[in-house]
């Protein structure tokens, strides 16, 4: 692949703290290289706005392997950017060319209010999964991990829906900020699986209740979630939610 | 010397016994109890649901936005268990004995049969929480083989065991958070301990968004902060990644064991430039099917494939030929080292050799032809049916390798180069877990304990959560049952406030500084001198080198840091300044041990300590013990020696030929 | 979770306008399939036997209140679940993907549903209103002792008015946008999607409810026009 180097201009949400105005600034960033990452393209901005002696934008970033979720810039008008299944921090900038200005927005969302500049807070998926995301389980009560055998479909459709990373892209990229894709992926890897199956019906009443009590708002089938998900969550996952819902809302005695 | 209250007694019975003669504290004292945990990883998570559940009052720290970020999500491989489910000859001995061995004879015999001997709980409770295993058509569990070793133990989830076992400890601590036996504390970051009479007692942490600093008690502390790669700048570990925890640990007392035992795996995509901000690992599994070469000629310029076979050196298979592309992790990443400072490195910066699929894409081809009973396949149409089975076993690696490079690894060989991905190091504990400092435990990549000079594939894993899940509910409880009548102490008390003090004044003075150069710019300068003298080789001259041009380029950074911003609000630059810092003194440390430890053992390769053909000699003689280092004040720190007594595994020098 | 929760969470309220809808989707065939006798060359008789019986056996009069009540909870529910998901995100973004992400028919739910309801109110008040509660004129058709509601002259004489008729092909356009999402949309809602049978669901909503049934709708004004 032919490297290349590129001049951009980029439109970045600035914000000082959750009470604060937010608005866009306006920054340029010269020979970027096409082999860098987009975050490494903003430790280059960053470190020129600290020689300048001006703020550097804060960003929530950790792994940079796409895996651990924390990354979480809008794009262009794409949650992540214009690659799929891909997070901002797998990102590179061969995606872009010399001259192209790019706008960076942080997650918006009423259930993610903005910390600073592109950093929001997801601890309302945490309280999320406080609600149910689990097995009540406590350590040393396992039996032997062989004593249950899952097909392997099901283990594998289990697996699929535990990729995902919790980075909220779903929520970005929704019209309607619904959490549905990240609640039904855990929801759906529990289902799946025969160790989740004596809180089912609880799990599922309990995580929606939670996810509206969060602000997020409702879904309405129209896939943007899964077009954006870095790790390609199925809607199908969705649907089971809704399954497991309805299932659990039309039989709990409670 | 060093006492770490091995329990008495022959080796696989130590742990019954422990377990079977340590304190118990009754149910209505644990809820007077209260434990800190530092770091959600594997290691923290595990334990502060464990504490939790137990009943005791916990509070767990986490710098990242969520518990569930931490650094042990990006694990690939797998862990080890020793369940013996393949019928292959594995037992809780055997992979003792594999530990031990891969370590080269650097670890705690007692501390490494106990992991082996609770690791197959370990297994049944992630299956329990629901963690999604890779599983065979009958319904049980998969397991692969990894390096090291000659059985089939290695649990796994696709290439995201990591993942799936932090989100299963994730779970369990979230549901302790719902009943309210635990208390989380994200974006949050311990910057110091608080001791009263000699015990841990406390923490002061730093609210990151506010940046206001809090006072917390507790009557046990646990540093579950994970390993300390990032002094070299770039490695496999996450940005946020550090050493401050531990560091502060070993400010306030507690002992650093063996800070030069560092892990350079050898397969991950090369630096492409300046920019670069992290290193991302290709995983082992690879080197199942991948060749590894360089051209024979020195600065070849030609492409891969204009480079006819003879005139490739497949040097692993010509050097190693028993084990081949199979050697371990420190051996591999040697010989690559070696191929390319002699001029044979490949690549724009010469910094690199290839990983070859070219070879199992055919083998595999006709294998996929065999079984169709396809006959007069063109090569063409044999490669095409290769390339399909080898995306099926490592679609997901060959994805990222063409994102990040751009390159696409089916049509071309990866380019790969070693790089920092764990530190065995850590601080230094004993059976129970507890630094030399009472009350305060270290856990997981965070403590030294279980891995010697180097660690296997997939035994990280199974170290964090061992420790969280099966050790610390009962080595805790041992301690704490003497503190039952110890009151929560107020965090007024002058301890406290002292401590947080000194937090301020630290803060202060970096924020005073405002000097002219990044934090960045001097974490990278640091990760140079680490990489070119404390890396992968090294020898007394550039160790000395280091350690001076480290304190010099510690007195340049307390003068010329430029943070920008203020200390009362969410100041990423100021938690990065904060965190080199602490490298700047720990990356001396690491210097100062490398120097102490005349012989190559593990990840620790002294060029003067080598066999004739250039492999790694270790000095049993002189250097079978643990080196514990104490801080004495500013670049001062005195050396306390562990002796290590090897009952059941005697050493042996290792080979690969 | 008892029943006045369980239909106030964000999926007990679209499992209500999924299952409004699929109820409206099934009345829209048998209204084709009527009115289509507008277009027999029989002077109305079958037409208006038709309505006659419709605007009088008390089981459809049943019904059809009952199909008002629905399209009422219809639209509320679904207008109160647009404004609350608009209010989800309170700062909207600078930039926007467009149909990148997500098909422009899957985002005008709202305003394709509410161009459907004013035609509805339109709809009725020309015809159900003026049959029920106005002077209509009559016709005794040869064989019939009693004289039926002439509602095939009332159509003939409405779709005059050129207006009505490019009204009615807007409101046919909203139903049919409305539909090539709202149909499936239904089977996702109820958790009904399954690699088996999406193709089929798809097809349905897609060429029968979203382009055959309203094509057949704004057929019957057009062709009433030109005829005269």
């Amino acid at each position: 692949m032919e490297h290349y180097n590129m001049n951009l201009t980029l439109k970045v949400w600035k914000q000082k703290n959750t009470n604060a105005q937010g608005g866009f600034e306006t920054y340029s960033v010269k020979n970027i290289s096409s082999e860098m990452s987009f975050l490494e393209m903003f430790d280059v901005l960053n470190e020129q706005l600290i020689n300048e002696g001006k703020e550097p934008v804060a960003f929530d970033h950790d792994c940079r392997e796409g895996i651990c979720g924390m990354c979480s810039m809008h794009i262009n008008g794409r949650a992540h950017g214009p690659w799929a299944g891909t997070t901002t921090c797998q990102l590179h900038m061969r995606a872009f060319k010399d001259g192209d200005t790019i706008t960076v927005e942080p997650w918006r969302s009423g259930a993610f209010p903005v910390l600073k500049d592109l950093t929001v807070d997801r601890t309302a998926f945490d309280r999320i999964i406080e609600a149910g995301g689990y097995i009540s389980v406590n350590t040393g009560n396992a039996q032997d991990a062989n004593c249950l055998p899952v097909d392997k479909h099901s283990a594998d459709l289990a697996f699929a829906a535990a990729a995902c990373i919790g980075c909220g892209a779903c929520v970005a990229a929704c019209k309607n900020s619904s959490a549905m894709l990240f609640v039904s992926a855990k929801v759906s890897q529990l289902a799946l699986l025969p160790q989740g199956d004596p809180e089912r019906k609880t799990r599922a009443l309990n995580m929606v209740a939670q996810m509206d009590k969060e602000g997020f708002g409702s879904c309405t089938n129209t896939g943007a979630c899964e077009a954006e998900c870095p790790k390609e969550i199925s809607l199908t996952n969705i649907a089971r939610l809704n399954r497991e819902f309805i299932g659990a809302g039309f039989t709990s005695e409670k | 010397m060093l006492n770490a209250k091995i329990p008495a007694g022959p080796l696989n019975n130590k742990w019954e016994d422990y377990k079977g003669h340590c304190k118990l504290v009754n149910p209505a004292n644990k809820r007077s109890l209260e434990v800190i945990v530092i770091g959600t990883g594997l290691a923290g998570a595990s334990a502060a649901a464990s504490l939790g559940e137990l009943g005791y009052k916990v509070k767990a720290f986490c710098f990242q936005d969520s518990p569930r970020r931490a650094h042990s999500i990006a694990a690939q491989g797998g862990i080890n268990a020793a369940k013996n489910y393949q019928n292959d000859g594995d037992s809780v001995f055997r992979l003792f004995y594999d530990t031990v061995k891969g370590g080269d004879y650097r670890a705690r015999e007692a501390n490494v049969h106990r992991l082996a001997e609770v690791s197959g709980n370990i297994i049944d409770q992630c299956v329990a929480q629901g963690v999604p295993f890779a599983r065979e058509y009958g319904g049980l569990l998969s397991n692969r083989s990894f390096g090291g070793t000659q059985v089939q133990r290695t649990f796994y989830a696709a290439g995201q065991t990591g993942q799936q076992l932090l989100l299963g400890a994730y779970s369990a601590l979230e549901r302790q958070v719902a009943l309210g036996n635990v208390k989380m504390y994200s974006r949050h970051e311990m910057l110091d301990i608080v001791k009263i009479d000699g015990k841990a007692r406390g923490i002061i942490a730093r609210d990151l968004v506010t940046g206001e600093l809090e006072r917390h008690f507790g009557h046990a502390v646990l540093i579950c902060s994970g390993g300390y790669g990032n002094v070299f700048y770039l490695s496999t570990n996450a940005m946020g990644s550090n050493v401050t925890a531990a560091w502060k640990a070993t400010q306030n007392g507690a002992y650093f064991a063996n800070p030069c035992f560092t892990q350079i795996h050898p397969t991950c995509i090369p630096v492409s430039g300046d920019h670069q901000s992290k290193l991302t690992l290709m995983s082992e599994s690879l080197r199942n099917d991948g060749r590894i070469w360089v051209p024979k000629k020195q600065n070849d310029t030609r492409k891969a494939s204009d480079i006819p076979e003879d005139e490739r050196d497949y040097y692993l298979e010509r050097r190693y030929p028993a084990f081949g592309n199979l050697v371990p992790r420190d051996v591999a990443s040697r010989a690559a080292k070696e191929r390319c400072d002699a001029g044979y490195g490949v690549g724009t910066s010469k910094q690199a050799v290839y990983l070859d699929f070219a070879a199992a894409i055919e083998r595999y081809g006709n294998i996929e032809a065999g079984k169709r009973q396809l006959s007069n396949l063109s090569k063409a149409e044999i490669i095409k049916l290769g390339k399909e089975v080898v995306a099926e076993k490592y679609g997901n690696l060959f994805d990222m390798y063409a994102k990040i490079t751009g390159e696409n690894p089916y049509e071309q060989p990866m380019r790969i180069y070693p790089a920092v991905h764990y530190t065995m190091g850590g601080l230094w504990v004993d059976y129970e877990l507890k630094t030399t400092v009472d009350g305060l435990y270290s856990l997981g990549e965070a403590n030294f304990s279980d891995h010697g000079a180097n660690r296997l594939g997939a035994s990280a894993l199974m170290q964090g959560l061992a420790d969280g899940y099966f050790v610390i509910p009962y080595t805790l409880g041992n301690y704490l049952a003497d503190e039952i009548r110890t009151k929560p102490i107020p965090t007024d008390h002058p301890a406290f406030v002292e401590a947080e003090n000194k937090v301020k004044s630290t803060l202060s003075k970096l924020m005073s500084i405002k000097g002219t150069k990044s934090v960045d710019h001097f974490h990278k300068k640091l990760g140079k001198i680490m990489w070119d003298k404390c890396g992968m080789a090294r020898n007394e001259q550039g160790l000395k080198e280091a350690i001076e041009e480290i304190k010099a380029l510690r007195a340049e950074f307390w003068k010329d840091v430029r943070i920008p911003g203020s200390e009362n609000e969410f100041n990423p630059e100021l938690e990065k300044a904060g965190r080199v810092a602490d490298f700047l003194e720990l990356g001396e440390l690491m210097c100062i041990d490398a120097l102490h430890r005349r012989e190559s053992c593990g990840g620790h390769f002294r060029e003067e300590s080598q066999t004739p053909d250039g492999e790694a000699q270790r000095d049993d003689a002189n250097f079978s013990y643990v080196a514990a280092w104490e801080y004495k004040g500013d670049g001062q720190y005195e050396l306390h020696k562990e002796p290590l007594e090897f009952v059941e595994c005697k050493p042996t020098q290792r080979s690969y030929k | 979770m008892k029943w006045s929760q369980f239909f106030n969470t964000s999926i007990g309220k679209k499992l209500l306008v999924g299952a409004t809808g699929l109820f409206l989707c099934s009345f829209v065939i048998v209204h084709l399939a009527g009115n289509f006798q507008l277009l027999y060359n029989d002077e109305g008789k079958a037409f208006n036997a038709y309505a006659q019986f419709m605007g009088h056996n008390s089981l459809i009069q049943f019904i059809a209140w009952g199909l008002k009540v629905v399209i009422l909870i219809h639209a509320i529910i679904a207008l109160k679940l647009t404004f609350s998901n608009r209010a989800a995100r309170p700062v909207k973004y600078a930039v926007n993907p467009g149909n990148q992400t997500s098909s422009w028919f899957s985002r005008q739910m709202a305003i394709m549903g509410s161009i459907l309801f004013i035609f509805i109110v339109i709809h009725l008040a020309n015809f159900w209103g003026k049959f029920h509660y106005a002077e209509m004129p009559t016709h005794t058709y040869a064989g019939m002792e009693e004289p039926l509601k002439d509602l095939y002259a009332l159509s003939y004489e409405t779709f005059q008015n050129l207006w009505l008729v490019i009204l009615y092909v807007i409101g046919m356009i909203g139903l049919s946008f409305h539909l090539i999402h709202g149909f499936k949309s239904a089977f996702q809602t109820f958790g009904l999607n399954h690699k088996k049978y999406n193709g089929l669901i798809n097809f349905v909503g897609v060429w029968i409810f979203g382009i055959l049934i309203p094509i057949g709708f704004a057929l019957i004004p057009i062709v009433i026009y030109l005829k005269k």
